[in-house]
């Protein structure tokens, strides 16, 4: 299956092997989704008819009402946030059915040591376009939220493929015994917990994060890379734990090594 | 069973290289963790004692908890079971713990626990990848630091894996998460008594020399990685649950009374705040870092650096090894010690007795033990590499070394003289002196009545004993001696079971031995059963509330029936304690333990202690005292034992378990199994 996204990285610019974050780097988003959608019959079928497959105009869809932000230098990476995601949503607690995705690397150096994985809402939702049957939607009921509905996916893992992101943002999750697409829902649908999701209501990872260091926000982030939805979460009671991002960084007040009777 | 549990447990048997399963519902009566794992030890191996810990006989056994794999706070630890072979004068039936994710990670792939029986003919590691479960070959990773043994073993596992991207393990088997390896270093591989285990950059099983059992056994490593579910009983009451539970953590964007908790001193260690427990980043200029969480845990007291040094290593993982005038090689001078695989908690009071004995004249070149290793440059790189190599590879006296503190002193002749005088302070079983027995007399009983030293860090020893040292206590020590005890269950009520004075209600009183039970029952069931972190639980009093009231008793069984579906009280859950630490009372006695071996090395009782502050009530007046000048009153400890064994169900002539006792329990093959052996009390 990557195999079939890399040929079409290709020959959506030819000189260049883009990876999937290539597309949001370069601004060359649209045009590389176009090209997407007119090599795929299938994703063009499923295209809005606001923005018919192959035209040069932006596919345009209501921006949703609400967007994760996240702080990749506060997460702790205690994986919390994805329990609470698997739990609210299935029941069960398992990192694999997670809409949000903590990665980290032990032995590496921070800040690369974490990457926080996050569905963003996309401004242009390349799983919406892309899906063949409809089964991945902008909920215009509910705050215009970028859904998947399991019951209808297909399990052709399209949306897996072309989700632009790195790793993608669509979840491949089993249900009752078949793979399926599944994504975040802003916390929408949580038949495991009664509050309210979406753009408004309470998201389950933002709840738990013990580091508070995800963000619900309802101004979409700058589409470009990721520092419109990678952001600063901390304030001075961070800096004065002593964990600075920068050496130069002088706590207001000593955090640790002035110590006062102990040892 | 409803939740928490995958229902079975994983059986290998390296001799005979086969893979079997055990089902966890029959072991279900001892809740997870620690109590399946002594019953399975007494089940497999318990007639056929006593046999020494590196016989291939000896287990393995690390048993996940119902908690594992799931958020509830600070339940990511490892519990390590089998006999011990740092511990002395016998290698009792032992445990030891680790953090990081690695419980999880064996929950994920369907594994309530793994046992691991027999010996290799060559060198092994176990892979698990959800159901399937392969004995490998460790050729070209055995003889490999703890570091590159894992990566290593990550490679062989997901050769495709790439951080920052999705893999399938197998058709719709998908994770973006790496394996949780779990390996001893070289001085595991030469059965070093010092051998640690090690998962992760830090995360160590540090005491009693497991990584040497792992090396007798030619196993190099076990890795898991899974994409399956935990099962939680009652989902919404957890979620409600774990989000009750945020009033107890600390704020990090807006602490409460933040000028005095988050900054410096003891603080660091007891306030909740994040990334407190390595204390190797502390001076200017600060190195950019992370605070880093075990799986599940909201504290997260490690870091991970900028320059990768220190990663998720803590307190003694960041204590052990001094480079003068650096703090980033003294940081790589303790990544030296994990990527050996050696025990901090072990290698520390080795190395003050190496230095000690070199400064007397007797260990050096051309001295009474003579030794190329250059003593005379402590605090140098080379010193701490050289020695540490020595004993890791059992090179020249690194061989003796090796054998760790109590058989080093043993054979070199210096054992009773250094213990009792102290020069090597070995307090409790071979393993090194912690806080002070004569003033904090529930940590020197609870180490003597168990089998290593407690190391439970937030039983009332620490909460206490850290906010005293502050010079700023948020609580007077009539205050936290009635909230700390409130939290008691089922003895709460009973401000005295703090009182660490040697009045008539101080450490010999029988608040005194209710305490001491409270801890071991605690420390059998929700630390040991439940995978908790000693640095979290018990949460009797918090300086994150406004009341200062902690979590305890009330987060305990509400998190564990959310899970597990079960209905029970915080006392049914300690009685199930009682009933785990009374197993392993049992399987020590088929061990040889009797009342007359749990005493204190001499120079516990006859050193007059330099005293620490803590909650004393002297003169009708709580306050906060020190204690200083005191010894421990040998008659006082053995009428406190006579009382103790007896409130236990306990014979008080020798300390064996009774049989109405184990009945009562349903253990009454134990019972039988000690009766055959004239063990039964
Ligand atoms: S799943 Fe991917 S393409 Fe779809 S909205 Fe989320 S980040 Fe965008
Ligand atoms: S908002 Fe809800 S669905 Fe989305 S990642 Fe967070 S918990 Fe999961
Ligand atoms: S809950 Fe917060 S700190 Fe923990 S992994 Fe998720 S984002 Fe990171």
């Amino acid at each position: 299956m990557a195999d079939d996204k890399k040929a079409l990285n290709t020959e959506a610019a030819p000189k260049k092997r883009l990876s999937r974050r290539d597309f949001l780097v370069t601004g060359g988003t649209v045009v590389a989704v176009d090209a997407l959608i007119a090599a795929s019959p299938a994703a063009a079928a499923a295209a809005p008819a606001a923005a018919p497959a192959g035209s040069s105009a932006a596919a345009t869809y209501p921006a949703s009402k609400g967007y994760l932000v996240y702080d990749s230098k506060k997460c702790a990476g205690c994986t919390t946030c994805m329990l609470a995601c698997s739990l609210v949503h299935y029941g069960v607690q398992n990192l694999s059915r997670s809409r949000i995705q903590i990665m980290q690397d032990s032995f590496g150096k921070f800040p690369g040591d974490v990457i926080m994985a996050p569905c963003r809402q996309c401004k242009v939702p390349v799983c919406v376009q892309s899906c063949p049957v409809g089964a991945a939607y902008v909920d215009t009921e509910n705050g215009n939220v970028r859904r998947i509905d399991s019951a209808k996916c297909i399990g052709c893992r399209t949306c897996l493929r072309m989700c632009p992101q790195q790793p993608h943002r669509t979840v491949w999750v089993t249900i009752d015994g078949k793979g399926k697409s599944s994504k975040c829902d802003l916390c929408l649908d949580t038949p495991y917990w009664d509050e309210k999701g979406g753009p408004g209501g309470k998201q389950a990872c933002v709840e738990s994060c013990p580091m508070k260091a995800i963000k619900f926000v309802a101004e979409m982030p700058d589409q470009k890379e990721t520092e419109g939805y990678d952001v600063n979460l901390r304030n001075d009671h961070w800096y004065n734990l002593g964990l600075v991002d920068n050496s130069t960084v002088e706590p207001k007040r000593n955090p640790v090594w002035k110590v006062g009777g102990g040892e | 069973m409803k939740g928490g549990y995958t229902g079975k447990i994983l059986r290998v048997h390296l001799t005979t290289r086969t893979i079997g399963t055990i089902d966890t519902a029959k072991y279900e009566e001892f809740g997870g963790g620690h109590g399946i794992g002594s019953a399975v030890f007494f089940d497999l191996v318990g007639d056929q004692l006593t046999f020494e810990a590196f016989d291939p006989r000896n287990l393995i056994i690390m048993m996940a908890s119902p908690f594992s794999g799931t958020f509830m706070p600070g339940s990511g630890r490892c519990e390590v079971q089998g006999m011990g072979p740092m511990l002395y004068p016998v290698e009792w039936f032992a445990h030891s713990n680790f953090g990081g994710r690695f419980t999880a990670q064996l929950k994920f792939a369907g594994w309530d626990g793994i046992v691991v029986e027999g010996a290799a003919d060559e060198p092994v590691w176990i892979n698990i990848v959800n159901d399937k479960v392969t004995i490998e070959s460790a050729k070209g990773i055995w003889g490999m630091d703890t570091w590159d043994t894992q990566e290593e073993i990550s490679r062989r596992v997901m050769p495709g894996l790439k951080y920052g991207e999705w893999a399938e393990l197998a058709r719709d088997q998908a994770t973006t998460q790496s394996p949780a390896v779990v390996c001893c270093g070289p001085a595991g591989e030469n059965r070093s008594r010092l051998g640690a285990l090690l998962h992760g950059p830090g995360s160590q099983a540090a005491l009693c020399g497991f990584g040497g059992v792992f090396g007798s056994k030619k196993l190099k490593a076990i890795s898991a990685i899974g994409t399956g579910d935990v099962p939680i009983a009652d989902p919404k009451a957890f979620m409600a649950a774990r989000l009750w539970f945020r009033q107890f953590q600390w704020d990090v964007d807006n602490p409460r009374e933040a000028e005095r908790f988050g900054a410096g001193g003891p603080y660091a260690l007891i306030s909740g705040r994040p990334s407190g427990g390595n204390v190797l980043n502390r001076d200017l200029p600060l190195t950019p870092a992370r605070a880093t969480a075990c799986a599940s845990c909201p504290r997260g007291c490690r870091m991970r650096l900028a320059t990768g040094d220190s990663n998720e290593s803590v307190c003694a993982g960041t204590m052990v090894i001094t480079v003068n005038g650096s703090v980033k090689f003294t940081r790589q001078g303790n990544d030296l010690m994990q990527k050996y695989g050696l025990g901090h908690w072990q290698l520390m009071p080795l190395l003050s007795y190496i230095d000690a004995l070199h400064k007397k004249g007797i260990l050096g070149k051309g001295k009474q033990i003579d030794t190329d290793l250059p003593l005379d440059r402590p605090g140098t790189f080379a010193y701490a590499d050289a020695v540490m190599r020595a004993i890791a590879y059992r090179e020249g006296v690194g061989d003796d070394l090796a054998e760790a503190c109590a058989r080093f002193a043993k054979k070199i002749g210096r054992y009773d003289q250094d213990v009792n005088d102290g020069t090597l302070s070995l307090a409790y079983w071979g393993t090194a002196n912690h806080y002070d027995p004569a003033i904090e007399a529930e940590w020197g009983f609870g180490s003597l009545l168990g089998e290593r030293d407690l190391m439970l860090h937030q039983m009332s020893n620490y909460p206490i004993h850290w906010m005293a040292w502050s010079g700023d206590p948020y609580l007077t020590a009539e205050e936290v001696s009635r909230l700390y005890t409130d939290a008691m269950v089922p003895y709460q009520g009973d401000p005295f079971m703090v009182d660490h004075s040697d009045g008539p209600t101080g450490i010999y009183s029988d608040s005194k031995v209710k305490q001491v039970a409270w801890i071991k029952h605690y420390e059998k069931f929700w630390v040991g059963a439940g995978g908790f972190c000693g640095w979290r639980w018990p949460m009797c009093i918090t300086n994150n509330t406004a009341d200062r009231r902690g979590a305890t008793p009330e987060a305990e069984p509400k998190f564990w029936n959310a899970v597990t579906g079960d209905n029970r009280t915080f006392a049914d859950y300690m009685e199930l304690g009682h009933k785990i630490y009374t197993l392993d009372r049992s399987i020590w006695a088929l061990q040889g333990r009797h009342r007359d071996m749990e005493v204190f090395p001499d120079y516990v009782y006859d050193k007059p202690s330099v005293g620490h502050d803590m909650t004393m009530y002297i003169d009708g007046q709580w306050q906060y005292a020190k204690g200083t000048g005191r010894t421990l009153d040998r008659a006082k400890v053995e009428d406190f034992k006579t009382r103790f064994y007896k409130f236990e169900g306990y014979n008080p002539d020798n300390g064996y378990p009774k049989r109405d006792t184990l009945e009562k329990m349903k253990l009454a093959k134990v019972a039988d199994l000690l009766q055959k052996r004239g063990k039964l009390g």
